[in-house]
């Protein structure tokens, strides 16, 4: 019972985090290689503020919200979108895509790793005090209610708009036939930087209850999560919903498996290994529905 | 020169390792194969060329070449797997293969050292033995831009139904990008390990990714000259800027940044356009004017505009050169 | 009877082994069918067209018969036989070259490089290629013989060296053209080869695949002028929504009530009026 709190917690954080890489990979074809990077930087961000004052609860959430969004807007702006501007065709951007954001997922993590010298770090400082409830067996801490409920609610509501609103529809058009939309009046511009905004605030989220959850965080946190919501969103289904919470959810409860049942330095391979056998299995994830292969 | 090589000799062994693992992530990217894995096979390699000296007591040319035959064969068996995927799903699998790799290297027991890894590999490698293996893959790999191989990976890279209709095997060449790839980097992986006797987690992973895309970039990702500029730049950068010390990693990922901005055809790139743009002035300019009124002889590269449809929703390279668009429209005025 | 099987029925059976011959081949994609069962037989030495409104089908045909495109039924079958099982990068073997709708050069190579990619995927003549060769294509020295011959045949003297990017549309075509040539095929599939061409360089590439017909080069030509088309074609096969609505000569082709009314323009009534 308690390993099933657990699951349920980490695959709430591991959902957020790759909501917002799903949401930009599956509409916009950005693969945000710093998403990672924000994830973390974000908390740091909380965490070096906290070291100034302390704050309540949802001011530290609020902070990492802001600060995620606010970096992924700056990374769309200051690179990105000057890369798709002078790409000469689609695949030199994405290249050029990848590789920027390879480079830029260095930078927060420098900055971490130079001020914590690569230390573990908290927010502990916070007015925050975590409490307990049992239910049944298995205790539960208010963060993982916390994490619980707002992931699942952020997943649902961004899932109902995706489908239902004249935005999401526009959204899902430009993942189909991005000139066709633009065609049909829809701001390519606004709705690219909003959901960049949106994708980096969840990071910073992601990062927050994350770090409330295991009480700490390393620099390198980030990229390692990257990887593994790259394995969620392939074993989903790119652009999905249904997918990315299969996904999240799955991987959780694999890696606590994993975790109670052998020692703990395999776990992070549980991802890589997960990529390898959905793609070799099932391409486009369980399910997907875009076109994976190209020959 | 021989003098200046003796003393910088760690700094000379670092350039020919840092170029060979360059290579091994330069040759796919230049046929639009987006892997990364030479990372990987350069962990793989080094690992590998350790143990064969360590527990087989081979000398350095049987390991390399032993050790070359594995990461070549690696590389296939990931090929095979997955090189059918596009662009970005196929870097992530092999960023997954390259991580998978340094954790099989922490988790792997006394048989590969766990974090301290594994030392005392001693073995008769002179850096001019260095040097020479080094010359000759640059060799081959040279070869394989000009002539019929570098049409055809052009071919490849730009336009694969094109390549499909002239006659290449775009599945087999894509493969052969991943064999390639794991050759070079289980050779750069090999020779760094004999020179420098000792290998662990710390030396493999994706920090080596960044390293050598840094030289890619910056020096040029089409060619072997760029690889070789970019290795020599960036090995000997920390050399002469020790000021930034610390920073190296940050200071790199901001020149990868700006340099896939402004710069992704690397230094060479530039280079290139300055003698082809050079080249057209001396030639004066052109041929026939364009079959429109407005009679501009130099079309330019546009990307479609938004809102301009091409000619076939089939055509995926090909961005919409100016005297087309135009002599579109002429066209469609006269009907 | 459909039409296609009217006249295939009338049709006397050939003589000689057609060079390509399709059997009721359909290219569905979901619902739409974009070839909708199509017979047809092209015989060595002759030049063929496909005239069609567009969305007729024709690239599309274009794309099934080089196996770029998935059939969903049908036949194919080359020299008289089946080449269904084939990739599209074997046809180049066979000796299939073609053309795109679209120009499509290699921006990184200039026009001798983008030639000498078709003279890559060679036939190879049936003897084996002699060794100084291979060196020369592969260390890219010196222009081989037949990359010349395809150069001066399309009038391309003096722009080896520029890059596609510095050309005008016509030329590009024309390098496109001199790059199938140089394949030494046995079948020229053109799409649309003087799109955006204007009358000079239409009555040059007019001229070309004459010139090549008289070689024994066997053309299939998808074409709107329909100037071009009688002019240069030995026989029409004209489409309308993935069907075969009438073949024959040009001039009765264009005089074919069925055509005139899949294209209900003047255009069509005006050639049939004059001729």
């Amino acid at each position: 019972m308690q390993e099933l709190v657990s699951v349920i917690s980490l695959g709430s954080i591991y959902l957020l985090f790759s909501l917002g890489m799903s949401l930009t990979w599956g509409t916009i074809d950005v693969l945000n290689f710093a998403h990672g990077s924000i994830f973390m930087f974000a908390t740091f961000c909380a965490y070096l503020i906290l070291g100034k004052t302390s704050l309540p609860f949802l001011a530290v959430v609020g902070i990492g919200v802001v600060v995620g969004a606010v970096l992924s807007l700056l990374v769309q702006v200051a690179a990105f979108e000057p890369i798709l501007k002078r790409a000469r065709n689609k695949r030199s951007a994405e290249m050029q895509i990848l590789i920027g954001g390879i480079g830029i997922a260095t930078i927060p993590l420098a900055i971490a790793q130079v001020q914590t010298k690569s230390n573990p770090f908290g927010l502990a400082a916070s007015t925050f005090h975590v409490t307990v409830w049992h239910l049944g067996s298995a205790r539960i801490t208010n963060v993982a209610v916390f994490t619980i409920v707002v992931g699942l609610a952020i997943w649902g509501a961004i899932s109902v708009w995706l489908r239902r609103s004249r935005q999401g529809l526009a959204l899902r058009s430009i993942g189909v036939d991005s000139e066709t939309a633009s065609l049909m009046g829809i701001n390519r511009r606004r709705l690219a930087l909003g959901t960049m905004a949106v994708s980096g605030a969840l990071a910073g989220l992601a990062g927050v209850m994350f770090t409330y959850t295991t009480s700490a965080i390393t620099p390198e946190s980030g990229d390692t999560l990257l990887i593994k919501a790259f394995a969620i969103i392939i074993l989903g289904g790119v652009g999905s919903m249904a997918g990315v919470a299969f996904g999240a959810f799955a991987l959780a409860l694999v890696e606590t498996l994993v975790l109670t049942y052998t020692s703990g330095s395999w776990v992070d391979a549980v991802a890589f290994g997960l990529i390898f056998l959905v793609l070799l299995a099932r391409p486009a994830g369980v399910f997907g529905r875009k076109e994976v292969r190209r020959a | 020169m021989i003098d200046f090589f003796n003393a910088n000799q760690v700094l000379v062994q670092a350039t020919l390792s840092g170029l060979v693992l360059a290579l091994s992530i330069q040759v796919p990217l230049r046929m639009g194969v987006f892997s990364f894995a030479g990372a990987g096979s350069y962990g793989l390699g080094g690992y590998a060329a350790a143990l064969l000296v360590i527990h087989l007591n081979l000398n350095a040319l049987e390991a390399i070449g032993l050790t070359i035959v594995i990461t070549a064969f690696v590389g296939l068996l990931l090929g095979l797997v997955i090189s059918r995927l596009n662009g970005l799903y196929l870097a992530m699998a092999t960023v997954a293969f390259d991580l998978i790799i340094s954790v099989v290297a922490i988790n792997g027991g006394t048989f590969t050292g766990e974090s301290t890894g594994l030392y005392g590999v001693i073995v008769d490698f002179t850096t001019t033995t260095m040097f020479i293996m080094t010359v000759v893959a640059v060799l081959l790999v040279a070869l394989s831009e000009r002539g019929r191989t570098g049409r055809r990976t052009q071919a490849v890279r730009d336009d694969q139904q094109l390549a499909a209709s002239a006659g290449v095997n775009v599945r087999r060449y894509r493969l052969m990008a991943f064999v390639v790839g794991g050759a070079l980097g289980g050779l750069g992986g090999a020779m760094n390990v004999m020179v420098r006797t000792t290998i662990g987690p710390l030396d493999i992973g994706f920090g080596l990714v960044v390293l050598a895309l840094t030289m890619i970039i910056v020096g040029g990702t089409m060619s072997w000259k760029g690889a070789v500029l970019g290795a020599i730049i960036f090995t000997w950068l920390p050399h002469f800027l020790d000021f930034i010390g610390q920073w190296q990693t940050l200071v790199y990922g901001v020149i990868v940044a700006l340099a896939a901005i402004f710069l992704p055809r690397g230094i060479h790139g530039v280079i290139v356009d300055i003698i082809r743009w050079v080249q057209r002035r001396r030639r004066g300019t052109l041929d026939k004017p364009a079959p429109d009124p407005s009679g501009d002889p130099e079309p330019e590269q546009l990307l479609p505009p938004s809102g301009t449809s091409s000619i076939s929703p089939s055509a995926p390279q090909q961005p919409i050169r100016g005297s087309v668009a135009r002599s579109l429209l002429a066209r469609g005025a006269k009907s | 009877m459909t039409v296609s099987q009217e006249q295939a029925a009338a049709q006397p059976a050939p003589a000689v082994t057609p060079v390509l011959e399709l059997r009721d081949v359909a290219v569905h994609f979901g619902g739409v069918k974009a070839v909708d069962g199509i017979s047809l037989r092209l015989e060595p030495g002759l030049v063929y067209g496909i005239i069609g409104p567009n969305g007729s089908g024709k690239t599309t045909l274009i794309g099934a018969i080089t196996r770029l495109t998935r059939l969903t039924r049908g036949e194919l079958l080359f020299d008289g036989n089946s080449y269904l099982d084939r990739r599209a990068s074997t046809l180049a073997r066979l000796g299939v070259a073609r053309t795109f709708q679209t120009v499509r050069l290699l921006p990184d190579l200039d026009v001798v490089q983008n030639i000498e990619l078709g003279f890559d995927g060679r036939v190879q003549d049936g003897e084996k290629s002699n060794r100084g060769s291979w060196w020369r294509t592969n260390l890219g020295l010196g222009t081989p013989p037949e990359v010349a011959q395809a150069i001066a045949r399309t009038g391309l003297e003096g722009f080896e060296r520029f890059y596609p990017s510095e050309l005008s549309y016509g030329t590009q075509r024309r390098v496109e053209i001199a790059r199938a040539i140089a394949m030494n095929p046995r079948l020229l599939l053109l799409d649309e080869p003087t799109a955006g061409m204007n009358q000079a360089e239409r009555a040059e590439i007019s001229a070309l695949i004459k010139d090549l017909r008289a070689d024994g080069l066997c053309q299939l030509l998808v074409e709107h002028d329909v100037q071009m088309m009688i002019d240069t074609c030995d026989y029409v096969f004209a489409m309308n929504t993935g069907r075969l609505i009438a073949e024959g000569e040009p001039r009765e082709v264009v005089q074919n009530p069925l055509v005139q009314e899949a294209y209900l323009g003047r255009k069509w009534r005006e050639h049939a009026a004059d001729h």
